[in-house]
């Protein structure tokens, strides 16, 4: 089944489906600290509800938006472009092998939207008047703002959603009565018909509000430094949604592999690794000419404040796009680990700095986040961890070999020790 | 009021995603109009506008009371122990400061009056969703309690820093001037703090006119002004509040800004990209051939392997 290579190192096998983890606990200490870490964080979240920003945040009037929205909206939803990029990857350009991965890419994605939009939900101040989302005569269509609030929550409500569906149905099916089996029978080619609609929607979506995440900053003008304040923003933005998607799916894909003791397909992250080099090499394409464009690259390499953020922001993207053009790096769990994680840094910082380090109004005051402010932002992570890991138990979601796997699932049982094989519920 | 105005919220609504069944409604010329967010954007000759001189105000601070009492302000009296009105900025009780510029070295001074600047193409009308921020008549920016979803958006767009966010409020509002558009300008009266003002630093009127003199007084005395310009006749586009000084405008909190309006930065591609919805559906439709290609053949593999397995596929 699985083969050593020379060096030990590498597991080789074949993933061919989703398989749900059946052996261990769920509820680890150490899950149960991040869940109680995002209880925290929604309990504060509900103190806010009630409460005016001001005491809550460290945020002022120059910086207006705080980390919720330049880290946990801006740079995370760039995570969460896992399933476009993959998406993309699988369906439009036929890389057929990808799409045993795309399972794990939607639920983190999914959970990456969710979150953000949660930190987004707190964050507004008079969210009693989004309401008129569904009023479209009061639209201002030109807002990136509007996009984004419109298409994030659609995107992540609907399309996500249901491309997730499946995941959902298939453990219904094997868990289930014979009567929700021939329900499901029914409901599947139905499924099966409208997804291709739903996921050229599922595309369309993303691209166009991950590029207004860039397009938002535009109208911020000279308050953005200059190496970073850029007509091109909404272009960098997207294709830095696809460098963060793909190379945080490898980076997860081999935690949660190392983690749950699975064999690595090499097949799938050497593609992935190659995908992830080209779009490394566009993203710095596109940045050096537009700075050179714009005659800014002797600031870029003026070697001072500004100028160091920007080379380690490049040289975080540059080294995954050269070192993954050779094969030991792309087959080999460290190398592909080390770089995908720094380009997945790369790519974080740059969505990152613009609304934050490198935003700089005129009449300048300085913003830390607030204690509750932090421990909220990182909450909803903890959140976010403890779904993805409670849905890789339950639901068929991280790629394996069929083989490993009899179509039977963990109870859902809080709190009691999964047998030692996954057990049936259909058993019951 | 001014068919201009509706006018282009009639061609705004048009463009976008919001109102492509209106759209298709309204008559074929008014839609091949002119651009909607042009670099430099001409102001109808009905605008009106203050015209403040920093080398005629006295720095006697009539005008900031008088814009409390019209707008319904408390004062801001933090620093001054509960006192009277001691505001260090505009801030969320205050629509309208002045402040004093000193030189580092040697005696000279300058008071500048800093407001809303009530651009002619408003950063903060162009990011704001639900269009809670609009250009209302004789072009005075304004904001409606029932439409801001609170994002502060317009905190980061506006390019003079004016919107203030109330950080203290359950139920916040953003806080700027208003050109007192609802307390006086609908009354035909001018605004609180042109009418407080005892000097005539700060003046009312029509644009045109004001534009006009501010250029007499400038050929009046040449070289007494910065620059012998008008602040705001070109900055982002063009604002409704011009100002003269004896001192460097950026020395006394005036930005140095680009003659480009921020809207038409911030739109000029993606008002292409959107028009009529074409790029997204043109994506859609390229996206969606080359989909269904793949589905179609994922679709035949499956049910092939389906009957190998015995399984129904993952989808
Ligand atoms: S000065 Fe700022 S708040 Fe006033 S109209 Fe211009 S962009 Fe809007
Ligand atoms: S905070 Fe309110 S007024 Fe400002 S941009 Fe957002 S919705 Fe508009
Ligand atoms: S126009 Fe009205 S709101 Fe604006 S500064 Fe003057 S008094 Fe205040």
């Amino acid at each position: 089944m699985s083969t050593r290579d020379s060096n030990g190192t590498t597991l080789i096998n074949h993933w061919q489906l989703g398989v749900p983890v059946s052996r261990g606990p769920v509820f680890t200490r150490s899950l149960l600290l991040l869940a109680a870490l995002a209880a925290l964080a929604l309990a504060l979240a509900a103190v806010r509800f009630f409460s005016p920003l001001g005491p809550f945040s460290g945020m002022n009037d120059a910086y207006a938006w705080g980390i919720w929205k330049t880290f946990n909206v801006m740079t995370l939803t760039a995570l969460g472009s896992g399933p476009l990029a993959l998406g993309l990857a699988a369906w439009v350009f036929n890389r057929q092998r990808l799409h045993v991965v795309m399972r794990t890419a939607l639920v983190s994605g999914f959970l990456f939207y969710s979150t953000g939009l949660l930190a987004l939900g707190f964050d507004v101040g008079r969210p009693w008047n989004f309401y008129s989302a569904l009023l479209p005569w009061r639209w201002n269509s030109e807002s990136a703002m509007l996009e984004i609030s419109i298409c994030m929550p659609l995107y992540a409500a609907v399309f996500l959603s249901f491309e997730i569906l499946p995941l959902v149905l298939e453990r219904v099916y094997y868990t289930g009565n014979e009567q929700a089996r021939t329900i499901l029978r029914t409901i599947a080619p139905v499924i099966r018909k409208i997804y291709p609609f739903f996921i050229v929607g599922a595309y369309v979506i993303p691209l166009m509000h991950q590029s207004s995440l860039g397009g938002l900053l535009l109208l911020a003008g000279t308050k953005i430094n200059p190496l970073w304040q850029s007509p091109v923003m909404p272009l960098l933005y997207l294709i830095a949604a696809g460098l963060c998607g793909l190379s945080f799916m490898i980076v997860l894909l081999l935690i949660v592999c190392l983690r749950y003791r699975r064999p690595l397909d090499v097949g799938v992250l050497n593609e992935l690794a190659t995908l992830l080099a080209w779009v490394c090499c566009g993203f710095l394409v596109v940045r050096f000419a537009d700075l050179l464009w714009r005659h800014q690259l002797k600031a870029a390499f003026a070697f001072d404040r500004m100028s160091f953020l920007f080379l380690l922001e490049s040289a975080l993207i540059m080294i995954p796009a050269i070192a993954f053009r050779m094969r030991v790096m792309r087959e080999t769990p460290r190398g592909l680990l080390n770089l995908a994680a720094l380009a997945c840094l790369g790519g974080m910082l740059y969505r990152f700095v613009p609304t934050s380090i490198t935003f700089m109004p005129a009449r300048s005051t300085s913003y830390f986040p607030s204690l509750p402010e932090l421990i909220m932002a990182i909450g909803y992570i903890a959140l976010g961890i403890v779904a993805f890991v409670v849905a890789v138990n339950f639901f068929a979601v991280l790629p394996g070999d069929s083989s490993s796997w009899d179509h039977t699932f963990r109870r859902i049982a809080l709190f009691r020790k999964a047998s030692k094989h996954g057990t049936s519920a259909s058993a019951d | 009021m001014s068919t201009l105005i509706n006018r282009r919220q009639a061609l705004r609504s048009m463009m976008g995603l919001g109102s492509a069944l209106t759209a298709l409604a309204v008559p074929e010329p008014m839609t091949a109009a002119t651009e909607e967010h042009p670099a430099h954007p001409v102001a109808p000759h009905n605008v009106v506008a203050m015209l403040f001189d920093s080398t005629i105000c006295t720095g006697c601070k009539a005008c900031m009371p008088a814009c409390n009492e019209a707008n319904g302000l408390a004062p801001d009296t933090l620093l001054s122990g509960g006192i009277w009105d001691m505001p260090t900025d505009l801030n969320a009780q205050t629509k309208n400061i002045i402040q004093l510029y000193q030189e580092p070295q040697g005696n000279g001074f300058a008071y500048v009056k800093r407001q809303c600047m009530h651009c002619l193409d408003p950063a903060c009308v162009s990011g704001c969703p639900f269009g809670s921020l609009k250009k209302a008549d004789w072009g005075a920016v304004t904001w409606n309690s029932s439409l801001c979803i609170g994002c502060r958006y317009c905190e980061v767009a506006c390019p003079f820093e004016v919107p203030k966010f109330q950080w203290d409020s359950w139920n916040p509002k953003i806080v700027k001037c208003e050109f007192c558009y609802d307390q006086r300008l609908k009354k035909d009266l001018q605004p609180a703090c042109t009418a407080a003002c005892p000097t005539g630093a700060v003046i009312f009127g029509k644009r045109v006119d004001l534009l006009s003199q501010a250029k007499d007084r400038i050929a009046a005395a040449p070289d007494k002004y910065f620059e012998n310009r008008a602040y705001g006749e070109h900055e982002a586009g063009g604002t409704q509040v011009l100002y003269l000084s004896a001192v460097a405008f950026e020395k006394i909190g005036l930005p140095k800004l680009s003659s480009v309006s921020l809207g038409h930065y911030a739109t000029k591609v993606t008002s292409v990209i959107y028009k009529w919805l074409a790029g997204p559906l043109l994506m859609a439709g390229v996206l969606g051939f080359a989909i269904k290609k793949n589905w179609d053949r994922h679709e035949t593999e499956r049910i092939k392997h389906e009957e190998e397995t015995g399984f129904p596929d993952q989808l």
